[in-house]
């Protein structure tokens, strides 16, 4: 007993250790909002403390300029200049006019405006400034005002800045330096406001985006010791993550999770990451360290309309930090399961041109086995009968600034790795040995941006385990994607205020692969154009449409697909949106749908295959969306919350047919030297399914160091129409609950825990009929709900320079998150994090 | 406060890298999914065909449950196949006129514990040996008519060398449970063997309803060609059966009328048209778990599906003279009479014969239709109705009016 008031007594104490961070933006917020709030009750002193406490957590240049009015209001011109200065430094909009400003004011307070600013001065009883500095500040005051009332509209200016504090002046009282480093979509004109840049491809408020969507920080994911991205997805309300193996997962929003999960889009910086000739995510292979990432913004509901084929039920955006802003650093994991990880990342700046490097190796076992390696029976293939994820990374991300609103940014990546996925039908796990690379360039030309990238993903696959004596299904595969786009921005004044954004894109697609008999070519195009037109305050609309030009969809012919959205935001009250939104979306069939020509043995029958074939005639997926949705503020007690309710319609959906008699003429196949038991083929369902959930989202930062994130979804599909048994149906989970709490002291402690429920499921999948292995049968298995359980504790050992943390993964049950998936084990790492 | 903060820190720190230094050495633990095949345990058989003679084509080795063996012996389906392809098998031979040995290896995965039989046959390509009319491989395993050799196949089997008896092989478990690979089980193929009679395809001529106070009733198969599946010559081997292999013809009804080959099945099809049999929807030559079951004529049903036939058999009167040699009055086990035409009588009575070793009659005669099977001495069968009726979905083959016939047993009034 006495070593458990021990225990409790140091968690006591490590909690009241002084104040903290947990979630900075919320935490900056709060203190900035009741900072505002005393300054306009007359508490000058104590309203400016704390907007420098929310600056000293999250510096934001609008900050500083708060700061020097409120100095201005309580009639200390001297320190209220001082101020300014800071703020001009930071390279505002307003510069000129802030710097007229300043120069009234050092008239005023006599000082030279090259000196080094002084001390503050003693408050003055009674303000001194000058009738044209009113002036001055009056119109600087309407424009902040204007923007807290509506943020921000126009497209932010790319470009960050890092400045030494002693450009700046005096260091804030945390003695933090002033650094005003910001990827551009964070530093909006309000404060702390969370921006997004998915939902509308340009930087917005989250209050106006059209879309419930999510942001994950890098605050996040740091304290949230994951290891795997798509981990970091279960705090999304409703997202349905279904871990295969270590390096193997799938996720869905909003149900129509799968094998190979192919309805919503992953985008890196843009750049996406859905393997078009397999149509899912290979989530281990992005060469991408989490240590890189600025934020992950996840939008629920259908994006078509701006972002086309794929994004049908949301888009996820993985946004790596900006080159140059960062802090070098070396990132280390090791424990449980094998585990080896080890990165390093550095960021530079020379002249115009900013970098990011980084490198990075990992590898870790699977958390489960599904055969001993020396059954009589089956043969083990792969790289690795243990590993579940190997890989080494290397990535180089560039900007340069020519002038002004012209820039250009190239990067590029590779990745040599092995993994794995599990296919569709009677496949189950495959090994995955390849390399993924990219390379991306975006020129900047004020309101013209041009983008490109190329993609690639190529390598060994095939089943990990086959029966000895069975045909391998053992391929190689090599995917080349090469991408064009080019986006136009413009802002004009017409019955209300329009920004249009016009777009137009073009792709192609190669791929070689023995699954479709060859290479296959294909090239897509695409237009998309949208408008944001606010009529009236406080109303927003949104109307996006795109078309898509697919060479397959009209009966094997080009064809195309529309993707239109209409979205109307309500903001009644300031940090309160309501927005309705309605609109369709696509996933186009994807090269293994349409072309596939695989033989898979039957189990246990050496001389019988089935046939499985693709089809150049189907339709593509297609969904209409309704969404009901309210988000909401609280900044003074830093919350937020978002409330969806949301009607998905899902038809033509593509699926396997059930296996088909040949006839007897068609029975042999030569080559493979087997008869075909039959012919299976992608087709589109003639049932239409309905999902219709709720889903509600939380972060609170109530205290100094508390975060706490909540979700609960909930939701229910139906079908109408011929299938007996509606595996969409019964494969979505109908309820999913996230909570999760971090605790983060600012002297040298963090603690981070968070859970995540899944309730239960059962799963249609095909299987060898138990008496005639030739014989598909399709079979239910159930799987109970299960939860997943997080815990991360952090240690400073030196500040900023070196912190190590235990991580636990997974420390709920072992379960299963997919009947044919690996056992999720326990698992314990330490990490190390060195910034030299 | 802060030593004691900076002490656990220590202590953090001490964990981490105890944590670093020994997590994490053991290999993941086998743990098996919901996916069926990970439960099972199982081994393979593997083994080589041999070859013997000139015939070239694929070679088709069946594996059996020992329990359930192939016409003759029984009416069990395989339980697995595999091909060797002819290029595999011949090589550069493919084309000669080379009698071999010749020899391919062969596995058949995923073999449960139990005992096995492995049969087979070369599906001769009659082109490469020059002959005219000639077909290539015909050997569909997904239909009834075509799952066969035909004449000039040579059928092939694993057998003791040195008894020549079929050779059961068996796959057993370790001490641990763990299934045994079997491994050199050759299976021999023959020219000498080759099929010499093609399989007894037949029409049914004169078959009326069979009723249950109808008396005995007759009809006769007629051999009939089924070209379009390469059936030319088709021909029932008439001769006595000696299944006890005691040299004297069986009589295992004891009716004093010798039994002969072929054998004659009239069996119960599913009701609901087609060509499934009651009881065997998958058509594994297995009854299924559930099913019809009749009242039997004594006693209670056993909660079983039942295999239903008629109470059947070949008339012999036609074909005693020439089976019986008329020196000594003494039957002529080896003589082998082909003829083109049987004579069937039938007695209206249902037997479940779920049981072969314990027939049970039946209480009434299950009303509907019912196949005729006939079954050589070589193991070659027949059945009527089969995939060549008009009355099933296109499957590829062709339409045969006489192939959809089925013995009906009307409803008792």
């Amino acid at each position: 007993m006495p070593g458990v008031f021990k225990r409790a007594g140091l968690l006591v104490l490590c909690l009241y250790a002084g104040a903290a961070l947990a979630d900075e933006r919320l935490e900056a917020r709060r203190h900035f909002r009741n900072g505002m709030s005393l300054i306009a009750q007359g508490q000058f002193d104590k309203g400016i403390a704390e907007l420098q406490e929310a600056y000293a957590i999250k510096p934001h240049p609008n900050v500083l300029f708060n700061i020097a009015r409120a100095y201005m209001d309580a009639g200390r011109a001297g320190e209220a200049l001082e101020w300014y200065r800071r703020y001009l430094a930071a390279n505002p909009p307003d510069a000129e006019t802030v710097r007229a400003t300043i120069a009234r004011l050092e008239t005023t307070v006599g000082t030279d405006a090259s000196a080094t600013p002084a001390e503050p001065a003693p408050a003055p009883s009674q303000p001194k400034v000058l009738a044209a500095d009113a002036q001055a500040l009056a119109a600087l005051v309407e424009r902040l005002e204007k923007a807290i009332a509506r943020a921000e509209s126009l497209p932010v200016t790319q470009g960050t800045t890092d400045l030494p504090a002693t450009a700046l002046g005096p260091s804030l009282p945390s003695g933090q330096p002033l650094v005003v480093a910001a990827p551009e979509e964070d530093v909006g004109a309000v404060p702390y406001e969370e921006r997004v840049v998915t939902a509308s491809r340009r930087a917005q408020s989250s209050l106006e985006a059209p879309n419930a969507t999510t942001v994950i920080t890098a605050e996040d994911i740091r304290l949230s010791g994951a290891s795997s991205l798509v981990e970091l997805l279960r705090r999304v309300p409703g997202a349905d993550v279904m871990m295969m193996g270590v390096g193997s997962a799938n996720f869905s929003l909003r149900g129509f999770n799968q094998r190979i999960a192919n309805k919503v889009l992953v985008l890196v910086d843009g750049r996406p990451e859905y393997q078009d000739f397999l149509g899912m995510t290979i989530w281990s292979s992005p060469p991408l360290g989490l240590e890189e990432i600025e934020r992950i913004e996840v939008i629920r509901g259908p994006g078509s309309a701006l972002y086309g084929a794929n994004a049908m039920l949301g888009v996820v955006n993985i946004i790596t930090r900006a080159p140059g802003v960062g802090k070098r650093q070396i990132h280390a994991r090791s424990g449980g399961g094998n585990t080896v990880a080890g990165s390093f990342v550095s960021y530079g700046a020379a002249s115009a041109l900013r970098y990011r490097l980084s490198v990075g190796y990992g590898q870790m076992d699977k958390w489960s086995l599904d055969y001993e390696a020396d059954r009589p029976d089956i043969v083990v293939r792969g790289p690795s009968t243990q590993l579940g994820y190997q890989g080494a990374r290397g990535n180089l991300s560039t900007e340069i600034s020519f002038a002004p609103g012209i820039e250009m940014a190239v990067s590029t990546g590779v990745h040599r790795f092995s993994s794995e996925f599990y296919p569709l039908g009677l496949l189950r796990n495959f090994y995955l040995d390849g390399l993924t690379a990219y390379g991306k360039a975006d020129v900047s030309l004020g309101a013209l941006k041009l983008k490109t990238f190329w993609n690639h993903l190529g390598g060994n696959a095939g089943p990990q385990y086959e029966p000895i004596g069975q045909r391998s299904l053992a391929t190689h595969v090599s995917s080349h994607i090469f991408n064009g786009e080019a986006l136009f921005s413009k802002s004009f004044e017409l019955a209300g205020e329009h920004l249009v954004n016009v777009g137009v894109e073009g792709r192609l697609k190669r791929v070689g692969w023995t699954y479709i008999l060859g290479v296959k070519e294909e090239f897509h195009a695409a237009a998309f154009v949208q408008d944001e037109w606010r009529p009236i305050e406080p109303l927003r609309l949104v109307a996006s449409y795109r078309m898509d030009r697919h060479p397959l969809l009209d009966g094997g012919k080009p064809g195309l697909a529309h993707s239109p959205r209409l979205s109307a935001i309500y903001i009644p009250l300031e940090g309160h949106a309501f927005r309705v939104s309605g609109a369709s979306a696509f996933r186009e069939p994807t090269f293994l749908e349409s072309y596939m020509h695989l033989l898979v043995p039957a189990a246990g029958v050496p001389g019988a295959s089935a046939l499985t074939l693709g089809s150049q005639t189907l339709k593509p997926e297609q969904l209409v969306a309704f969404e009901l949705g309210y988000r909401g503020e609280a900044p003074t007690l830093g919350i937020d919350w978002d409330v969806a309710l949301y009607q998905n319609t899902v038809t033509n959906l593509i699926g396997l047919s059930a296996v088909q008699r040949l006839p007897a003429g068609e029975s042999f196949h030569e080559e493979s030297g087997t008869y075909l038991v039959g012919r299976s083929f992608f087709q589109n369902e003639r049932d239409t399914y309905t999902s219709r959930g709720v889903e509600l989202g939380a972060s609170l930062a109530p205290i100094d160091g508390l975060g706490i994130k909540l979700s609960a979804a909930f939701q229910d599909v139906t079908s109408e129409g011929e299938e007996e048994q509606c595996g969409p149906c019964r494969q979505a989970a109908g309820i999913k609950l996230f909570g999760g709490v971090t605790y983060r002291t600012r002297a040298d402690l963090e603690f981070g825990v968070d859970a995540a429920f899944t309730s239960g499921t059962t799963w249609i999948e095909r299987e060898p009929a138990e008496t005639d292995p030739t014989s598909i049968a399709l079979i239910p298995y159930q799987l109970g709900g299960y939860t997943v359980l997080n815990a991360r504790v952090g240690y400073e050992i030196i500040k900023d320079r070196l912190t190590a943390a235990v991580v636990g993964s997974n420390l709920g049950p072992a379960h299963s998150q997919h009947p044919f998936g690996n056992r999720v084990q326990r698992r314990i790492y330490a990490t190390l994090t060195v910034t030299p | 406060m802060t030593r004691t903060l900076r002490s656990q820190g220590r202590l953090l720190t001490g964990l981490t890298l105890a944590t670093l230094l020994t997590l994490g050495c053991e290999p993941p633990e086998v743990v098996s999914t919901q996916d069926r095949q990970q439960r099972t345990r199982a081994a393979r058989i593997e083994g080589n065909v041999i070859v013997q003679g000139s015939a070239r084509g694929n070679a088709v080795v069946f594996l059996y449950a020992a329990e359930r063996p192939p016409p003759p012996q029984g009416s069990g389906r395989p339980v697995a196949f595999a091909l060797i392809p002819k290029e595999e098998l011949f090589g550069s031979d493919l084309d000669t006129k080379s009698t071999g040995p010749f020899a391919a290896p062969f596995t058949f995965p995923l073999v449960s514990p139990g005992r096995y039989l492995l049969r087979g046959f070369i599906d001769v390509d009659t082109c490469r040996a020059g002959k005219e009319p000639c077909h290539g491989p015909d050997f569909i395993p997904w239909f009834n008519v075509t799952a066969e050799p035909n004449v000039g196949d040579v059928p092939g089997a694993a057998v003791d060398p040195q008894t020549l008896a079929p050779r059961v092989v068996e796959v057993r478990e370790g001490e641990d449970g763990t299934p045994l690979p079997v491994l050199g089980v050759s299976v021999s193929f023959s020219e000498a063997a080759a099929l010499r009679a093609d399989r007894p395809s037949f029409v049914v001529e004169g078959a009326t309803p069979i009723e249950l106070n109808g008396g005995v009733k007759t009809f006769k198969l007629r051999a009939a060609p089924m070209p379009d599946v390469n059936l030319t010559a088709p021909v029932f081997l008439v001769r006595f059966m000696d299944e006890d292999r005691d040299g004297a013809p069986d009589d295992t009804n004891k009716d004093g009328i010798p039994e002969l080959w072929p054998r004659v099945v009239i069996r119960k099809l599913a009701n609901g048209g087609g060509i499934a049999e009651e009881n065997d929807l998958d058509n594994n030559g297995q009854l299924d778990a559930k099913g019809v079951e009749y009242t039997p004529q004594v006693g209670t049903s056993d909660g079983e599906p039942d295999l239903v036939v008629l109470a059947a058999g070949l008339v012999p009167t036609t074909f005693l003279p020439e089976l019986i040699d008329s020196s000594t009055g003494q039957p002529r086990m080896d003589a082998v009479i082909p003829a083109s035409e049987l004579t069937v009588a039938v007695r209206p009575s249902a037997i479940n014969a779920r049981d072969p070793s314990n027939p049970v009659t039946l209480a009434g005669l299950p009303a509907g239709r019912y196949a005729v099977i006939v079954i050589q001495s070589t193991g070659q069968v027949w059945r009527v109705p089969n995939e060549l009726s008009p009355e099933l979905p296109d499957l590829g083959l062709p339409k045969v009016e006489s192939q959809g016939f089925s013995l009906q047993v009307p409803s008792s009034p």
